[in-house]
């Protein structure tokens, strides 16, 4: 049975202002790791905190299990404090006149927890979050790893049936994140409890999530696992934000370039029945170089390109291609034998192209011919 | 495996979700918004302050436009038609120079004698502070603020002291004793009054222009220097247009703060009749020309209303300059060379003149029998702990006084309600104005709360008057009690109180509190265990002020005070004005002694710099 319920939810903050977030259908299953994933203001936040009760409905529902927590046209509001679940915050807002201990132990003195009891659960959730030795100390004494695991304590010590977590990683440093992405993951399993995390980090809603669910201007774009995010975008808007570098989209419709040209030319030739398709997308690292021994594969997507530049990453490089005015990235874990200045013979493997049609939606009819196997 | 999207799932169930409707929305909004106690609050609030601030000023306004009692027969209309009578009478009589005109010229050339002398000495003295390398800086700077936190007509009890002549009966001025008759000119009116409010206020144009001043970048001058530009150069097309707005700023404030000065011109220039908006709204107040009063108040506000609105569009155009600070600002210090002393003594001589002086003469004639007579038997502590003494009234020191104690009690009790009060009211607004979903409702508190800032405090006092002067409703008269003064001065205190509050809470954001919710926390817990100790610091503050500025308050209380409900202010004037010069320089001696204190007080607990906020 599914947790938590998403029906119809609208969100608007002002007559004239835009759908904050606009009808959106989501369902978060009982243990899972849903990541809200896309750019800032593109409504992931609000839907989260409307989840949480601190942000009001326009229009929709919003159920746990088989409570109704808020709803507009049953006119049911369960405010935040009755819906049993714990939220950190992007700026982990502790609470600056209560020292460590009496942040973590604050829900579970509300709930009148026996004093024996409180003190082993928050000694226990203080030892998993190591951070028991900061217990007489005041928040703004503790370092921004420090505070993100006091925030996360105070959430955990009561046990709640869904964790809300907004940005919590944003304000760590790189080595300090993946840390504490691995800690999260770590809790996810050992608490099993139902994880709801906000991000506009791609690369840490792949690394966390079983599940992601893309958002883009209020709309929910794609439902699905990480690799299905990344493997069969749901259209362009998902295939451009989810990668990095980020895909290349060739336009095939009004495209005037020699890419378009030719990309247009080898659909037409071999998948008549593609003709609405708007664009293609290629991911950097499908596309490949031919060479002396290998040439270019059998019926791959092809064409000439002249390398315009290189820059190494440390393990891997991007080469950018530049075909008739057209820029195209790819990337490459092995030294490039080119140079800058050399004219090459680029091609994409069909089952890597990415078809949108004219609106831009992933085609179907395409995955279809590309890539039999996977359909269900 | 549903692997593309949920999308055309969604299409689907769509329809089974139908929009709510209207009625169905506002049930849900009108649930979520009574579901706290926040808006219940608010509304509260709302009335209270539409009650204390809104209905006295529309009252006055209305006693403007309608015949008083006891103005039947000359006007000829009965009580509380509709006339034109006092409008006329002000601006358009036989009268209206002595009434309106003339006072009104007085107070422009006293405001802006004053904005001159002290844009000039505390220009220079800003400059002095900020930008050179002048001795005893760090000292200077706080102790040239001090004229602030003294009740500005302390001077003015100072300067009679010293150049009281015959035109007034009673002790004679020093230089009188002296063998030297100073002038009336030197002696009261304009001119003492416009040397007075400029020493007053150059504290103003030292922290305004003083602070322009410290964030201005160096490096802007050195980039035009750098092309050339000559020092004046530079002076006339760099510094002056960027440092305009933060002067007239000071300049419109020192205006509106002049507009209601009511203390100084009424020591200083009553003896020659010499009149400012504020004595004369004041004397027609106190000779129960209510109509006439009202117009007057009506007048001044209007003034004052526009001068803040100046002020407001200045403080726009200054925020816009300053985003030109870069990172890396520098604050280069210009070396004076050999003006390093005299610029230190020019320092030095206004501290002495705006402070030493002033407190000191007050201080000396209070342990003098005779003014001005520098012998050991003329000196005496009999005016401070004396008894049996042989006056008419007053036959004890004023530390005997029971009429002392009473005032003191009174000024502590009055104020200090009123400020716990506006203080935590103001907490309560910033925290409605915060957080209430009825985004209207905060709009309004804000704005309501605003409003007495635009009322200088005597026509505030003059519309309280005109309310509570006579039973309404269930409420009866309160004229004569304390209630009167302590919700006058709450009311009065309200903007600085709810501008407080609501930056606080703006600051601290909504996250503390949301997390205290998600932990499951009703709204009475989260206020108790989570607003109000977080917000103990603004809350201090909020109390502080207002009380610093109420015990040296002088306009409100001289409108609305009973001989009964004396305060430290009140009673000291009506020494004044009997003549008992030793006692009252000695309760000026007290206030100026408590607001000082209490300004360190405040300082030392809330680790602030209090003088800065005391200039807004």
């Amino acid at each position: 049975m599914p947790k938590i319920n998403l029906r119809g939810v609208e969100k608007n903050y002002g007559a004239n202002a835009a759908n904050a977030v606009a009808d959106l259908d989501l369902d978060i299953g009982d243990g899972e790791f849903m990541c809200l994933l896309g750019p800032s203001g593109c409504g992931k936040t609000t839907t989260l905190r409307m989840i949480a009760g601190l942000e009001h409905l326009t229009a929709g529902e919003i159920r746990v299990g088989a409570r109704v927590v808020d709803s507009v046209t049953e006119g049911v509001f369960v405010p935040p404090e009755k819906r049993d679940m714990g939220l950190v915050f992007q700026s982990y807002a502790l609470w600056p006149h209560l020292t460590i201990e009496r942040n973590t132990d604050f829900g579970l003195r509300l709930r009148k927890m026996p004093k024996a009891e409180r003190e082993a659960r928050v000694d226990q959730v203080m030892k998993t979050l190591g951070i028991e030795k900061y217990r007489e100390r005041y928040p703004s004494q503790l370092s921004g790893g420090q505070q993100q695991r006091v925030a996360l304590a105070r959430m955990l010590a009561v046990n709640p049936e869904v964790l809300l977590l907004d940005e919590p990683l944003s304000n760590l440093d790189a080595a300090l994140r993946l840390e504490m992405r691995a800690e999260l993951k770590r809790l996810h399993r050992e608490f099993k409890t139902t994880i709801v995390f906000v991000t506009h980090d791609q690369w840490e809603a792949m690394t966390l999530a079983t599940t992601i669910a893309v958002m883009s201007e209020g709309q929910l774009q794609q439902v699905g696992t990480p690799n299905d995010i990344y493997d069969r975008p749901a259209n362009r808007f998902v295939a451009q934000f989810v990668g990095n570098p980020p895909i290349n989209i060739v336009e095939l419709g009004n495209g005037k370039s020699e890419v378009s040209r030719l990309a247009r030319q080898y659909l037409g030739e071999r998948y008549a029945e593609l003709g609405d398709a708007g664009s293609i997308g290629i991911r950097p690292e499908s596309l490949r170089l031919a060479d002396a021994e290998r040439g270019v594969a059998e019926g791959a997507f092809s064409g000439q390109a002249e390398v315009t530049g290189i820059l190494p990453t440390g393990g891997s490089w991007i080469i950018e291609l530049t075909a008739a005015g057209e820029k195209l990235f790819m990337t490459t874990h092995q030294s490039p034998e080119v140079e800058v200045g050399d004219a090459v013979t680029f091609w994409v493997k069909p089952k890597a192209l990415h078809v949108f049609d004219a609106e831009g939606n992933r085609s179907e009819a395409a995955d279809r011919l590309f890539r039999p196997v996977k359909v269900h | 495996m549903s692997s593309t999207s949920q999308t055309s799932g969604a299409m689907a169930r769509r329809q089974a979700m139908a929009a709510p409707s209207r009625a169905q929305r506002l049930r849900y909004r009108l649930k979520i918004a009574l579901r706290e106690p926040t808006t219940t609050i608010g509304i509260l609030a709302a009335a209270l302050f539409a009650y204390l601030i809104v209905v006295p000023i529309i009252s006055m306004l209305s006693d403007a436009m309608r015949v008083q009692f006891g103005d039947e027969r000359r006007i000829k209309q009965d009580v509380g038609d509709l006339t034109w009578y006092y409008i006329e009478r002000v601006f358009a009589s036989r009268v209206s120079y002595d009434l309106f005109w003339g006072p009104l010229v007085n107070t422009l050339s006293v405001a802006v004698g004053a904005i001159a002398l002290s844009m000039l000495v505390g220009g220079t003295l800003a400059w002095l502070l900020s930008r050179t390398d002048m001795f005893g800086r760090r000292w200077f700077a706080t102790a040239l603020i001090v004229p602030y936190m003294l009740p500005a007509w302390t001077f003015a009890l100072a300067w009679t002291t010293l150049f009281k002549n015959r035109t007034v009966g009673g002790q004679p001025g020093w230089l009188e004793s002296l063998g030297f008759t100073p002038p009336d000119w030197l002696a009261y009116g304009q001119v003492p009054v416009t040397i007075i409010l400029a020493l007053h206020y150059s504290p103003f144009v030292i922290l305004l222009f003083g602070n322009a001043l410290r964030r201005f970048d160096s490096q802007l001058e050195d980039s035009a220097r750098i092309l050339g530009a000559s020092r004046l150069t530079v002076a006339r097309k760099i510094i002056m247009p960027l440092m305009r707005p933060s002067l007239m700023s000071a300049m419109v404030l020192i205006f509106a703060k002049c507009l209601g000065e009511f203390g100084v011109p009424y020591v200083l220039g009553l003896p020659v009749n010499f009149d400012v908006l504020a004595t004369s709204l004041y004397q027609n107040i106190a000779s129960r020309q209510v109509g006439v009063g009202a117009v007057l108040a009506g007048s001044i506000m209007l003034i004052g209303i526009i001068t803040i609105t100046i002020d407001a569009r200045l403080m726009r155009e200054a925020r816009r300059f300053v985003t030109i600070g870069s990172k890396g600002s520098m604050n280069r210090l210009s070396p004076l060379g050999a003006m390093r002393i005299p610029a230190t003594a020019f320092a030095a001589l206004m501290f002495l003149l705006s402070v030493g002086l002033p407190l000191m003469t007050l201080m000396l004639s209070t342990v003098m029998r005779v003014p001005a007579q520098f012998t050991l038997d003329n000196f005496t502590l009999d005016y401070w702990f004396g008894t049996d003494l042989n006056t008419v009234a007053l036959q004890t020191g004023i530390l005997l006084s029971p009429d002392l104690w009473n005032a003191a009690w009174n000024s502590l009790r009055i104020v200090g309600i009123a400020s716990l009060t506006s203080g935590l009211l103001g907490l309560l607004v910033g925290y409605v104005v915060a957080r209430t979903p009825v985004k209207p409702l905060g709009t309004f508190l804000r704005q309501v709360t605003f409003l007495p800032y635009l009322v200088p405090g005597i026509a505030f006092a003059a519309a309280y008057l005109s309310l509570f002067a006579v039973p309404r409703g269930p409420i009866p008269a309160l004229y004569g009690t304390t209630l009167i003064l302590m919700l006058a001065l709450i009311a009065d205190q309200m903007p600085y109180a709810s501008r407080a509050g609501i930056a606080a809470m703006t600051q601290l954001g909504k996250e503390p509190e949301e997390a205290a919710q998600i932990a499951g926390a009703g709204w009475f817990r989260r206020m108790t265990s989570i607003v109000i100790p977080i917000q103990k610091g603004a809350l201090t503050t909020g109390v502080l002020l207002p009380f610093i500025s109420g015990i040296k308050g002088l306009s409100l209380f001289v409108v609305l005070a009973v001989p009964s409900t004396d305060v430290l202010t009140t009673y000291s004037l009506r020494l004044v004005d009997y003549n008992y010069t030793q006692a009252a320089n000695a309760v000026v001696l007290i206030i100026a002694g408590l607001a000082y204190f209490g300004a360190l007080l405040g300082q030392k607990l809330t680790k602030t710099n209090l003088a800065q906020g005391l200039g807004t």
